[in-house]
C-alpha cells in the first residue's frame, strides 16, 4: 500500500549494500593505483549483454580476474549511488541509451576511451552511435554495445485481407511518408473494423522525434521543444486519432491486442521484434517487417564505460574491446537480441539467417540499412524530463478527450518549466 | 471515558513502586546497570537511527540545495519550495492522492467494521475466516497490483469479460480518469480491510458482554447497542485505524508505479493515461529518480509529510472531539 521513506530508505540501502558487496569480493587491497588490480568488476543489468559472452570473456582473460554481476532493480540509481558513495565503484559497467546523455556532463567521473585506444576502433562503430557516447568535446564515455534501428512490423496476412500490398518492398514504398502511413491505415481500418493501425499517439510522436536532429534542447542548451519540428511531430501523433485509427493503448492490455489482430502494425525498435513475439507466439510467421514511415530513427541501445576509480583501466578497456568486437555482437544478437552497433557484424550469418517469426524474412534487409540512415541528434541531459510533459499530455487527449489545442500548451508550458528547473535556458 | 478511567488506578501501584527502586540505584550506575536490557533494544534505535532518523533529517538539508545526484549541491534556499507551489502537476498528484485515499479509506474502514462484527458472531470456522480476510495484507502488493491490472485490462480483462457475458457495455477502466483511481482505491481496500477488520475484532472481543446484555433488558434493538455502545467504545481503536490508513493510504506508490511502469522509455512513472494515477509519491519518484532532481524531490516529500500531519491532525480532532 505504501512506500514509506524509511522502508524505501532502508530497501534501497540494503540492496546497494549488497550489490556493492557482491562486486567488492576479491577487489585487491583498496585500490591504489598505483597497483593495478588484477580482478575487475563488471555491473550490467539483465539482459543487458550477453551471458554466454560474458562467460568466454572470463574465460577469455587470464592475467586479470573478471568478475561479472548482473545488478537488479533500478540500474542507473544503484550506478549512481555507488558512484557517489565512491567504494566499490566496478571496473567497467553499463550505462543504458536513455541514461547515458545524463552521464555525459559528469565525464570527469569516467575514462576518457580515447586516451586507451578507442579512437583506433571507432571506424568499425556506427558514428551516430560512438557520438552519442561521447561528449560534446570529444571525449569517449560510452563504448557502443546495441543500438535499436526502428522499422514498422506488420501483420503480413491481416495486409493481404485488405487487399493492401504484402511484400515487404512493396509495403515500404507504400509508407514512405506518414501520410502514406495514416492512408493505408485507413484502408486497412475500412477492410477490417477491428483492426487499428497504431497503439498510440505517443509511439507517432517519439518516432517523429527521434528522425529529426534537434530534440527538446538544442546544443546551446537552450529549450527549443515550442518550435516547429516538435510542432510537426505534434501534429503526425494526432493524425490517427482523427482519422479512428488510433487504437489508444496506453496499458499492458497491448500484449493481447497484439496477438488478436487489433493491432495491424507496430512501429519500433530491432528488439521490439522479441515484444511481440513473447506477447503473441501465436502469430509467428504472420508478421513481416518493412522500412517504417519517415526514414529510421534509434529507440534504445546502450553502452559500456571504465569509472575514473577503475583499478586497471588498461585491462578494462582490452576486455570491452573484446566482449564488444563485431564477432562477439553478432554472437549477442543471436543469444540476447541486442542489434549491433557495428556493421560488420551485419554480414555475419548470425544476422542475415531468416527469422521463422516473420515468415522466413531475413530482418537485416531492413533493420541494416536503417541503422546507417539514423540521423546525429543532439541529445541534452534534461532531454528526457523536458518530453515527459507531451507524452502526458498525449494520453489526456487518448483518455479524457482533453482538447488537443489546450493539450499542446499545457506541455509546452509544463516543458518550459521543467527545462527551466533542469537549468536550460528558455 | 471508561476504559481509561479503569486503566489509571491500576497503573498506580507500579509507579508507586518505582521511587523505591529507583533510590537504590540512583545517577549513572543505574542506567549502567540496566546495560543488558539497553542492549537488548539498542539494534532497533541504531538501524533506526542510521536508516530514517539520519536520511529524514537529510532530505529536509537536500529540500534546500539543487543536486543530481552525483556532482556538487547548490544552495538555493527556499526555491524548491517556490517551484512547488507553481508546479501544476504537484498539485494534479496530491488531488490524485486524496481521492484515491477517500476512495479507498472510507468504505475500507466502513466494510472492516461489518467484517469484524459478523466474525465476532461466528462460531464455527473462525480460524479459517480471520486467515482469509488477513492474508491479503500479508501478500506481495506488486503481485496484487499485476493482478488488479489484468482483471480491469481495458480490452481483454476478467471484468469486462464479465459485463459482456451480462450484456453490459465493457468500461474502458485503464483509462478513464476516474475509473483509474477507483482501480487503485479498490485494490488498496481489498488489500487493507481484513487487516483492519482483525484490529477492530479484537477491540470487539474487549467489549464486556454485559454491557449489550444489559442494554437488551433495556430494550435496545442490535442497530441501536452496535451505534451506542460498540462505536463509542471502539472509538480508540477506529481512530488508530484512521490515522495509519491517513499514513499509509496518502503514501500509496506502488500500485500505480507497477500498473502503469510500462513505456518506460519515453515517459517512465508518469501515472497512466491523464496522469491519473500519478500519486504524490511517485511523483516524488519521477523527479528524483528519473529526473535527478534530488532537491524537489526532497521537496515533494516534506510536502507530502505536511499534509499527512495536518489530516492526521483534522482526524484526530474530529474522532477524539466526540468524546468529551
Amino acid at each position: 500500500m505504501e512506500l514509506s521513506r524509511r522502508r524505501f530508505i532502508q530497501a534501497s540501502a540494503l540492496a546497494v549494500t549488497g550489490a556493492a558487496a557482491a562486486a567488492a569480493c576479491g577487489k585487491s587491497s583498496s585500490g591504489t593505483s598505483a597497483a593495478k588490480s588484477s580482478t575487475l568488476t563488471l555491473w550490467y543489468w539483465g539482459g543487458g549483454l550477453s551471458d554466454k559472452v560474458v562467460a568466454d570473456t572470463v574465460k577469455h582473460f587470464t592475467a586479470v580476474t573478471l568478475k561479472p554481476s548482473v545488478i537488479g532493480g533500478d540500474f542507473k540509481q544503484k550506478l549512481l549511488t555507488t558512484m557517489t558513495g565512491g567504494k566499490f565503484v566496478p571496473d567497467i559497467t553499463g550505462i543504458k541509451g536513455e541514461d547515458i546523455a545524463g552521464f555525459l556532463p559528469r565525464a570527469d567521473r569516467f575514462i576518457d576511451l580515447n586516451t586507451l585506444g578507442a579512437d583506433k576502433l571507432a571506424a568499425s562503430y556506427l558514428p551516430w552511435k560512438w557520438k552519442q557516447g561521447s561528449t560534446t568535446d570529444g571525449k569517449l564515455i560510452g563504448f557502443p554495445i546495441d543500438i535499436g534501428p526502428t522499422a514498422m512490423f506488420y501483420r503480413e496476412d491481416l495486409f493481404a485481407q485488405a487487399g493492401l500490398p504484402t511484400d515487404p518492398a512493396a509495403v515500404g514504398s507504400a509508407v514512405s511518408t506518414w501520410d502514406d502511413y495514416f492512408a493505408l491505415g485507413g484502408r486497412l481500418k475500412q477492410a477490417l473494423p477491428k483492426t487499428f493501425l497504431l497503439n498510440n499517439s505517443g509511439s507517432v510522436f517519439s518516432m517523429v522525434v527521434g528522425q529529426g536532429t534537434t530534440r527538446f534542447i538544442d546544443q546551446s542548451n537552450h529549450f527549443v521543444g515550442d518550435q516547429d519540428h516538435i510542432r510537426r511531430a505534434w501534429d503526425l501523433a494526432l493524425r490517427p486519432q482523427q482519422l479512428g485509427i488510433n487504437a489508444k493503448i496506453n496499458d499492458n492490455s497491448w500484449n493481447a491486442a497484439v496477438g488478436n489482430g487489433t493491432l495491424g502494425t507496430e512501429i519500433g525498435a530491432a528488439w521490439h521484434a522479441l515484444d511481440i513475439s513473447s506477447a503473441a507466439p501465436k502469430t509467428k510467421g504472420k508478421w513481416r517487417v518493412a522500412a517504417g514511415p519517415g526514414g529510421p530513427a534509434n529507440i534504445g541501445g546502450s553502452f559500456l564505460a571504465i569509472p575514473k576509480t577503475s583499478g586497471n583501466p588498461q585491462a578494462a578497456f582490452e576486455i570491452i574491446s573484446w566482449l564488444l568486437s563485431p564477432e562477439n555482437q553478432a554472437r549477442g544478437f543471436t543469444d540476447a537480441a541486442l542489434f549491433p552497433s557495428s556493421p560488420a557484424s551485419y554480414k555475419l550469418p548470425a544476422l542475415t539467417a531468416p527469422d521463422p517469426f516473420f515468415g522466413g524474412q531475413a530482418t537485416i534487409d531492413i533493420f541494416g540499412p536503417a541503422a546507417q540512415k539514423i540521423p546525429v541528434a543532439y541529445e541534452a541531459p534534461a532531454d528526457a524530463a523536458v518530453a515527459a510533459p507531451y507524452y502526458s499530455e498525449l494520453t489526456s487527449i487518448e483518455a479524457k478527450g482533453k482538447d488537443p489545442a489546450a493539450a499542446w500548451s499545457d506541455a509546452v508550458s509544463q516543458a518550459k518549466s521543467i527545462a527551466q528547473k533542469q537549468g536550460v535556458s528558455v | 471515558m471508561a476504559a481509561q478511567s479503569t486503566a489509571a488506578p491500576r497503573s498506580r501501584p507500579g509507579s508507586a513502586r518505582r521511587p523505591a527502586a529507583s533510590h537504590r540505584t540512583r545517577g549513572p550506575r543505574r542506567v549502567w546497570s540496566f546495560l543488558p536490557q539497553y542492549l537488548a533494544i539498542s539494534p532497533f534505535f541504531l538501524v533506526f537511527l542510521g536508516f530514517a532518523l539520519v536520511p529524514v533529517l537529510f532530505t529536509l538539508y537536500l529540500s534546500f540545495q539543487r543536486w543530481d545526484g552525483i556532482g556538487d549541491m547548490h544552495y538555493v534556499g527556499l526555491e524548491q519550495y517556490r517551484f512547488l507551489i507553481s508546479d501544476r502537476t504537484f498539485w494534479l498528484a496530491l488531488s490524485n492522492t486524496l481521492i484515491i485515499w477517500v476512495l479507498a479509506t472510507i468504505p475500507m474502514l466502513f466494510i472492516a467494521l461489518v467484517i469484524a462484527a459478523m466474525l465476532n458472531s461466528t462460531r464455527r470456522l473462525t480460524a479459517f475466516y480471520r486467515i482469509a480476510y488477513f492474508v491479503p495484507s500479508v501478500t506481495s502488493l506488486v503481485a496484487i497490483a499485476i493482478f488488479f491490472f489484468a482483471v480491469f485490462s481495458s480490452q481483454f480483462g476478467l471484468v469486462n469479460a464479465a459485463l459482456h457475458a451480462i450484456g453490459l457495455p465493457a468500461v474502458p477502466w485503464m483509462s478513464n480518469p476516474w475509473t483509474i483511481k477507483v482501480v487503485i482505491a479498490l485494490l488498496m481496500t481489498w488489500q487493507w480491510v481484513g487487516y483492519n477488520a482483525i484490529i477492530y475484532l479484537a477491540g470487539l472481543q474487549a467489549i464486556p458482554t454485559e454491557l449489550y446484555e444489559a442494554a437488551r433488558v433495556d430494550g435496545a434493538g442490535p442497530v441501536q447497542s452496535f451505534f451506542r455502545i460498540t462505536i463509542p467504545l471502539l472509538r480508540p481503536i477506529i481512530l488508530f485505524t484512521v490515522v495509519v490508513s491517513t499514513v499509509t493510504g496518502l503514501q500509496s506508490f506502488t500500485e500505480p508505479q507497477v500498473m502503469f511502469g510500462s513505456n518506460a522509455s519515453t515517459n517512465p512513472n508518469s501515472g497512466g493515461p491523464g496522469q491519473a494515477g500519478l500519486t504524490v509519491m511517485l511523483y516524488f519518484y519521477h523527479q528524483a529518480f528519473d529526473n535527478n532532481d534530488f532537491g524537489y524531490g526532497a521537496a515533494i516529500s516534506w510536502a507530502l509529510f505536511l499534509v499527512i500531519m495536518l489530516i492526521v491532525a483534522v482526524n484526530w480532532r474530529i474522532v477524539a472531539r466526540t468524546d468529551r
